[in-house]
């Protein structure tokens, strides 16, 4: 029986090696070029915490790494209301007894095969404020004051692109949801049903304690998905998270830490300082939070 | 034993999530260079590849390599232009992968100092037709031993294009001083037309704006010289004044100039709109191509005083240099030679209507011709590029951004000046 697990690990090698080359040590050659000076594009000395102590004590690099974590920690709290609980809203009604329920389903999903730039596109289209359809279909039924520069102002840049982002991202919770949902054996609620359990009282004590786990992989996904979110504000505002840093996140810092802008101004060693401080941000926050839901599921 | 599979489990959940959500963006590898399959008996084919930030040039540059191509016919040239904003970074993970160019177009100043520094580049000092390039224009591609890395190839000039026909429809002068320019401003918003048609979303068009509204304040080389021997800086009464004048311009833009694009911004021009439009030469082909009825012109920076000196402000934009690890040097040599050869000079300002920097080109278009006549009447550099292009973020960021700040009301004009300086005292240092 032995060669059949020595075949195992030897199909498993070319995977391996691919997934090493690519993730594991871009990630370490980043750690290593953090305590690094550079000079352009060449390494220079050795020089410890020296980048880590900048970013986050010299202007301004110590503003922009704030604001940006703050701009990631609103992307994470609006997601999860207007991605997460729209997501959970939409399982439970597909999977109660509504005509249609397979075409609802195709039509959720259809955003995701879309490319997130091609999203950024059509939606810069879109929110355009001079021919935009958005503004154009307020003014069309009457709402012209509500007609605004949805991505060229401060105040609502950062939203308009959040929603968007979860327009694209609604499908794939649905389907984990449904997924969670339709795992629940329909016994469970013949018996509570029989015991005289409402509606409300179903879905607290029986719908979400058993969906807990989709729940669980779903905020998970959410909450790294906000702190790596780039492409779309890349695609509809560019590198610099305009206007003025009002959509700046801390990926979007990070691509111009490393890479400048077009007149340069790159730092090899600050950008790669800054990945390895999203890098611990992300995995630390993930096993908290990993380790929180599992306590749960125990207690259960 | 179930519990420790699922912490294990967990671990490598939180492992795999991380990794795949902190490694940098990835570039696309560079395409290696491909053997055309035709045997030439005495050389072998080869195929030189060269970037380019200028998607819009392919068409022309078709053109000319075939002339190039004609003469030497083993050679093939393979020009691929990426877009300009994301060239910077597929040219620095392409020499740091180890390359699949053998041809670069060089960011002017400090860009390409850089490159060259890090010794991916050869010098071209002995080339073929360099040393009758001006020194200043050398100065784009220089490292820091003083070499020369690049051949320039052509010169920007910022300048505020306007509409003929608008004009004299309207009974409007050119303006030429800050006041004529907010008069012709006032008339032509008071007829529904709007002034200037500037986008905002990316930062570095208010910089160019910028560039040229400020003659009018500070007035052309002796300021300049100033401040780079330290005697003035960024929150002198004058270049405050000049940020201030791009507040007071404000009203004038389109509604909403943040949130527009630059080309809606260049659409709103082309097609009557608007009166005006600022931004490099380089626009003069996009509007000759969009609009050929188009009667159009166009104003140097503003004078301090009517009748003054109106300087045109002028960079280099580019130049192209050699890869050092390209595998055909001798090839790249003689592309590069044509390159520097006044034929390459001219073929390249007839078909993009642009200012070459090989010396001796005369210009076809009479706009063009213009630009050259005024540049060598009176001309100053674009401050913002040419000295002040360091730091991270470059002070030139530092100063665009904090425009766009300005314009959607969370700086103040003091603010912008502040900011601007605080960034440039981080690196600079004047010359004595």
């Amino acid at each position: 029986m032995n060669w059949k697990k020595h075949l195992v690990h030897a199909l498993l090698l070319p995977a391996l090696v691919v997934y090493v080359w690519f993730q594991v040590y871009p990630i370490f050659s980043a750690f290593w070029n953090s305590f690094y000076s550079w000079n352009g594009l060449q390494r220079g000395t050795f020089i410890g915490l020296e980048n880590f102590i900048r970013l986050f004590t010299e202007s301004p690099f110590q503003e922009m790494f704030y604001r940006g974590f703050g701009h990631n920690v609103i992307f994470f709290i609006v997601t999860v209301i207007s991605k997460l609980m729209v997501a959970f809203i939409l399982a439970l009604l597909i999977t109660s007894k509504i005509r249609g329920k397979e075409f609802f389903k195709t039509v959720i999903f259809l955003p995701k095969l879309l490319s997130v730039i091609v999203v950024g596109f059509l939606f810069s289209l879109i929110l355009n404020p001079t021919y935009g359809a958005l503004n154009t279909f307020l003014s069309f039924i009457g709402l012209e004051e509500w007609a605004r520069p949805w991505l060229g102002s401060p105040d609502t840049a950062l939203y308009t692109i959040i929603l968007v982002n979860s327009w694209y991202g609604l499908g794939f919770a649905v389907l984990i949801f449904l997924a969670g949902l339709q795992a629940i054996p329909s016994e469970i609620y013949d018996a509570a049903k029989v015991d005289g359990a409402s509606g409300l009282t179903m879905l607290f004590r029986i719908t979400l304690p058993l969906a807990m786990p989709a729940v669980m992989v779903m905020t998970i996904l959410t909450f790294i998905g906000a702190f790596e979110a780039f492409e779309l504000i890349f695609a509809m505002q560019g590198s610099q998270g305009g206007p003025y840093y009002s959509t700046d996140v801390l990926a979007t810092y990070f691509y111009r830490l490393a890479f400048g802008s077009v007149d340069g101004g790159e730092s090899i060693g600050l950008g790669s300082a800054l990945a390895v401080v999203l890098f611990l941000m992300i995995s630390s926050a993930t096993a908290i939070l990993l380790f929180f839901f599992k306590r749960k599921e125990y207690e259960q | 034993m179930r519990r420790v599979g699922v912490i294990l489990f967990s671990f490598l959940l939180v492992f795999f999530l991380a990794a795949c959500s902190a490694s940098p963006p990835a570039a696309k590898p560079a395409e290696g260079t491909s053997q055309p399959a035709a045997q030439e008996p005495q050389k072998e084919p080869v195929e030189l590849v060269m970037y380019s930030w200028r998607t819009e040039d392919k068409d022309a540059y078709a053109k000319i390599l075939a002339e190039f191509e004609k003469k030497h016919e083993h050679i093939k040239v393979k020009f691929k232009p990426f877009k300009s904003t994301e060239y910077n970074t597929i040219v620095t993970n392409t020499l740091t992968a180890g390359s699949g160019v053998d041809i670069l177009q060089l960011r002017p100043y400090t860009i390409a100092a850089s490159i060259a520094d890090a010794g991916y580049l050869l010098p071209l000092d002995d080339l073929k037709g360099v040393s009758d390039i001006p020194k200043d224009y050398l100065d784009a591609a220089r490292g820091s031993d003083g070499k020369v890395y690049g051949v320039p190839l052509s010169i920007n000039s910022a300048v505020i294009f306007y509409n003929k026909k608008l004009f004299a429809d309207n009974g409007l002068q050119p303006p030429q001083t800050w006041d004529e320019l907010i008069a012709v401003c006032e008339a032509l918003k008071a007829k529904g037309i709007t002034p200037i048609a500037q986008s905002g979303k990316a930062a570095y068009l208010l910089s160019i704006t910028h560039s040229v509204i400020a003659p009018g304040s500070i007035g052309g080389n002796d300021y300049i010289e100033k401040m780079l021997r330290g005697e003035s800086n960024f929150k002198d009464a004058a270049f405050v004044e000049s940020i201030q004048r791009m507040q007071e311009l404000a009203p004038f833009f389109p509604q909403d100039f943040v949130a527009i694009d630059d080309k809606d911004a260049q659409a709103l021009f082309y097609t009557g709109k608007a009166g005006m439009y600022i931004n490099g030469s380089y626009r003069l082909e996009t509007f000759e191509k969009l609009n050929p009825d188009m009667e159009l012109d166009f104003i140097p920076g503003l004078a301090k005083e009517k009748g003054g000196d109106a300087p045109m402000v002028n960079w280099v934009d580019g130049s192209y240099g050699i890869v050092k690890s390209t595998k055909h040097p001798e090839e790249a040599k003689l592309l590069m030679e044509f390159l520097a050869s006044q034929e390459f000079g001219q073929r390249f300002s007839d078909e993009l209507n642009r200012l070459s920097a090989i010396p001796g080109v005369t210009p076809k278009n009479p706009l063009v011709q213009k630009m050259t006549q005024l540049s060598e009447k009176s001309m100053v550099p674009y401050l913002m590029l040419v000295h002040f292009g360091e730091g991270t973020p470059t002070t030139k960021t530092t100063f665009e951004d904090s425009l766009q700040g300005m314009y959607i009301d969370k700086l103040t004009v003091e603010q912008v000046a502040d900011a601007t300086q605080a960034s440039a005292d981080k690196w600079f240092q004047p010359v004595k």
